[in-house]
């Protein structure tokens, strides 16, 4: 059995077994849990809402985390790299045993009590599941990650390509992330909406700060879901977005030489800007990466089309420069 | 997608464009059904007015090279097979020929002495 195929079929069973946890131990234990039941603490119960409300919640949280991952698993190469494969698995037992402790201490804290406000104080109990999903997931990512990755070529020289002073040669190209896309116009919508209602209306729990807190994120995620590339004389511009802006211009005179490099989102830590400025890397989707190394040491990969062209144009124009 | 102007060629600008986007998708950086970048970036890259490239890409719209689909922007026709590719890289041989100082009948002539 290939990897792949192991970790779909431990997948599933996990994932079952979370959803399990979520929704038949409430609905099992129905008898004996105040209705609403308490779901917030300040020390003492503070909050409640219905046991039907919970069960939409925990599901709803965990049920498109674990959809999201069993996709990645049959679409994506993600188990394909070391850090990809820790990544898979610290983040299957991780997000699964999350919800499941939250769930089971909230239920303890319920059982047997006459109302929520007589529900059992909570104190730090409630980081036990906190710190059992960091655990859990460190654990998996170990045990999951595999052999050592076998070394890559360090990205091969793109041919060269002859320039004369009569000629101007300029190189254009673009990429696109149809799913990033789509995902972050619905999520920029509904962040938008839950965040309008928070202005008119309670809202339960932390809805209303992580609609706001989202909004940032989606926007970023929509910014860098289509990015263009040019090359001219002046240097390399990249622009992000459907409308090309915000813009970042590298003159030539900062890049020593371009490659050419095959990457992929889980070696990089998803999708979007990753890492830090030097070592930075445009991850719109997997594969073919135009990798700028500047004179002060410091490195840019941009995911993008056609990237051996504009590697080799990058090269013969710093050639020509200097 | 590489595209090269030559400063000395007096030939209109649009046609030479035009030239430079058929010998980018005879190279095969574009294939049939690949979208080519907005016509803005190229036009920005290349330092030209956005209309002298929409000219090129109208040209090469009537040579069946490209596609215009309303929404889905300019892409390389599903068809640059056959017929177009072969004047596509006629023409190429004819851009070629008159930059090394060759006419059209010379060219003819050189066609005809081969094999």
């Amino acid at each position: 059995m290939t990897h792949r195929a192991r970790a779909l079929r431990i997948g599933l069973v996990w994932g079952l077994a979370v959803t399990t946890v979520l929704v038949a131990v409430p609905l099992a234990l129905r008898e004996r849990l105040p209705e609403p039941l308490a779901t917030h603490w300040s020390g003492r119960p503070d909050g409640s809402m219905p046991l039907a409300l919970f069960l939409a919640l925990s599901a709803g949280l965990w049920l498109p985390a674990w959809g999201i991952l069993l996709a990645a698993l049959l679409r994506g190469r993600v188990l394909d790299h070391r850090s990809g494969r820790a990544q898979w698995w610290g983040l299957l037992a991780g997000i699964g045993v999350l919800p499941a402790g939250m769930s089971l201490v909230t239920l303890l804290a319920n059982l047997d009590a006459t109302s929520w406000r007589e529900a059992a104080p909570l104190g730090p109990e409630f980081l036990v599941p906190v710190v059992a999903a960091v655990a859990a997931g460190a654990a998996a990512g170990y045990l999951g990650r595999g052999a050592p990755d076998v070394p890559r070529e360090p990205g091969h020289a793109p041919p060269g390509l002859p320039l004369s002073p009569d000629r101007r040669v300029v190189w254009v190209s673009r990429v696109r992330n149809r799913l990033l896309l789509a995902l972050s116009r619905t999520g920029m919508a509904a962040g938008a909406v839950v965040a309008a209602l928070s202005l008119v209306m309670e809202l339960p729990g932390p809805a209303a700060s992580i609609a706001w807190w989202s909004l940032p994120l989606w926007l970023a995620g929509y910014a860098t879901a289509t990015v263009r590339v040019r090359v001219t004389a002046q240097g390399v511009a990249i622009g992000f977005g459907p409308l090309g802006w915000p813009a970042r211009r590298i003159p030539m005179a900062r890049i020593e030489r371009a490659r050419v490099e095959e990457r992929f989102p889980a070696q990089v830590g998803g999708y979007g800007l990753r890492g830090l400025p030097g070592s930075a890397t445009v991850m719109v989707r997997g594969g073919e990466c135009l990798v700028l190394d500047y004179r002060s040491g410091g490195r840019l990969a941009i995911s993008v089309d056609d990237a051996e062209r504009g590697a080799s144009l990058v090269n013969a124009l710093v050639g020509v420069r200097a | 997608m590489l595209l090269t102007l030559d400063l000395n060629d007096p030939r209109p600008l649009h046609e030479q464009v035009a030239a430079a986007i058929r010998r980018s998708i005879a190279e095969g950086s574009y294939g049939p059904g690949d979208r080519l970048p907005p016509a803005r970036d190229l036009a920005d890259a290349l330092g030209i007015n956005a209309n002298t490239v929409l000219r090129a890409l109208r040209e090469l719209r009537e040579e069946g090279v490209l596609e215009f689909r309303r929404g889905r922007g300019v892409s390389v026709a599903s068809a640059v097979e056959g017929r177009v590719r072969l004047v596509m890289r006629a023409r190429e041989l004819l851009d070629e020929a008159r930059r090394h100082g060759y006419s059209r009948d010379e060219l003819i002539d050189l066609l005809k002495e081969l094999p």
